[in-house]
């Protein structure tokens, strides 16, 4: 048995212990990476109104796999990894800022 | 609709009491100041000369970055500012932001979200004591029904939520699920889907879920009266707070657990509406006594007595000792009335009514944690 996983069963275990309920969610890290990217990337552009370049250093995550493209007409950011995970996200009004499509 | 448990009926029913001795005693007169930041704060910063050292120990701990910014260590201030009876007294930003950019709140939401479910209070659209399934008929007849209002702003739905971010697998955390991963498009399914490990109201669990279902059943709440834009109508244009920002899932339901974004100045002004009362400019914009409410301990929290030691009331964190259950104030060199809403990186807007100070830091603390004792004491040797 790995020791990886041996440490993953003993984070459930404790979250059972401590919480009741050792739940999971299906997500994958790449569908999370992208995910993260488009939201905080359009939130970051956006509602922020940061630099491209403080956006893309504002949504780097651990993997840092996702990479983030921004379309400033369209206020619209798309996230992809390793070419088959991609998410997007777009800037709805000045009160409701980005929303992941 | 279940009937609530004896213990929330009997919380209910002190409530109603307390309310309507509220009502029978003479109103609780607003504040009043000389003027109120509606527009804009009044600046009048402090001397450098006479402050020099009091200036200088809160920009080495707030504002010294460690290594490259890239490797995000320590604590990385983007914008801090103290006010001082109504007046901005210090002010500075850093790495990219200036006093015209919004940041992002993470869960100092929670305490603008419960002061929203006091706006639907004051409404008379909601109270605290209902069933949360009586603002979303779609899960009426759920299990989760007997969850009351006031049991969403005081984190004791009881609900089964791991409150962890990247710090930990992501696949555990419901939070990151509910904001980026499959359970993005509907919050409250996701949330509501979780198992209750205790009776609503009998536990004390911090969690983002309680306070985006509270967010959720205050803006349903007031759908009823007013338009989508009430959140603003009723309190954050009034307060000048109009460019405040709440993203959504793709239903709609406010993240008011977490996606709020302000200018720290803006910010400010919250802060400002609770030093007063809930007032502004003379009109009473919460309930009376809802402040005071908010910032006591919960009883969901003393009957608690989770090992975190921050006493929290309707999501404000208090600095409140607990001498009964052996609890001494969390922010040692703080005074005692102080309390503060907080995010993860270090987000918080603090409030110390015995000195006439709201301060706002919003920051960037990836890998370090700033100690609020220590931010607030240094801020506070500033403005007094």
């Amino acid at each position: 048995m790995s020791r990886a996983w041996l440490l993953g069963l003993g984070l459930l275990v404790g979250c059972a212990n401590e919480h009741g309920d050792p739940r999971t969610y299906d997500n994958n890290d790449l569908e999370l990476a992208v995910g993260n990217a488009a939201r905080s990337g359009c939130s970051c552009r956006y509602v922020m109104e940061l630099t491209e370049a403080e956006c893309r250093a504002w949504v780097r995550a651990s993997p840092d796999v996702a990479r983030v493209s921004f379309d400033d007409a369209k206020r619209r950011v798309e996230s992809t990894a390793f070419i088959s995970w991609t998410a997007a996200a777009r800037f709805v009004d000045a009160r409701r800022g980005c929303v992941l499509e | 609709m279940p009937r609530p448990s004896p213990v929330q009926g009997a919380s209910a029913f002190a409530l109603g009491l307390s309310l309507l001795s509220a009502q029978v005693a003479a109103a609780q007169p607003c504040p009043t100041r000389a003027s109120w930041p509606t527009t804009d704060w009044p600046v009048q910063l402090v001397d450098r000369a006479t402050k020099a050292e009091a200036l200088d120990a809160l920009e080495a701990y707030a504002f010294t970055l460690q290594g490259k910014d890239s490797e995000r260590l320590g604590f990385r201030t983007d914008g801090l500012v103290i006010i001082k009876r109504g007046v901005i007294v210090y002010e500075r930003y850093a790495r990219g932001y200036d006093v015209t950019k919004k940041h992002l709140s993470w869960s100092v939401a929670k305490s603008l979200t419960s002061a929203l479910v006091g706006v639907a209070v004051k409404e008379g659209v909601l109270s605290l004591s209902d069933s949360i399934c009586q603002h979303l008929p779609e899960y009426e007849g759920s299990p989760r029904c007997d969850i009351t209002v006031k049991d969403a702003i005081t984190f004791g739905t009881g609900l089964s939520w791991l409150e962890v971010y990247e710090n930990q697998s992501y696949q555990v955390s419901p939070t990151i699920a509910m904001l980026y991963g499959v359970a993005r498009a509907d919050n409250l399914a996701h949330i509501l889907s979780h198992k209750a490990i205790a009776a609503p109201g009998a536990r004390w669990q911090y969690s983002t879920a309680d306070a985006q279902l509270a967010s959720a059943v205050a803006k349903r709440a007031l759908a009823k009266k007013y338009d989508r834009d009430a959140f603003w109508t009723l309190l954050f244009d009034r307060i000048g707070l109009s460019a405040l920002v709440i993203e959504e899932d793709a239903k709609g339901t406010p993240q008011g657990g977490s996606s709020m974004y302000a200018t720290p100045r803006d910010f400010a002004k919250f802060g400002f509406l609770f030093l007063n009362d809930g007032c502004w400019n003379g009109e009473r914009l919460l309930p009376e006594g809802w402040v005071a409410a908010s910032t006591t301990p919960s009883d969901v929290y003393v009957a608690t007595l989770p090992a975190e030691p921050r006493p929290s009331g309707y999501a404000w964190w208090l600095n409140r000792p607990l001498p009964a259950k052996g609890r001494p104030a969390p922010w040692p060199d703080v005074p005692e009335d102080a309390y503060a809403a907080s995010g993860h990186w270090g987000q918080r807007i603090v409030v110390v009514p015995s000195e006439d100070v709201v301060m706002v830091r919003f920051g960037d603390d990836r890998k370090g944690a700033i100690d609020a004792n220590t931010l607030i004491k240094l801020s506070l040797a500033v403005a007094r």
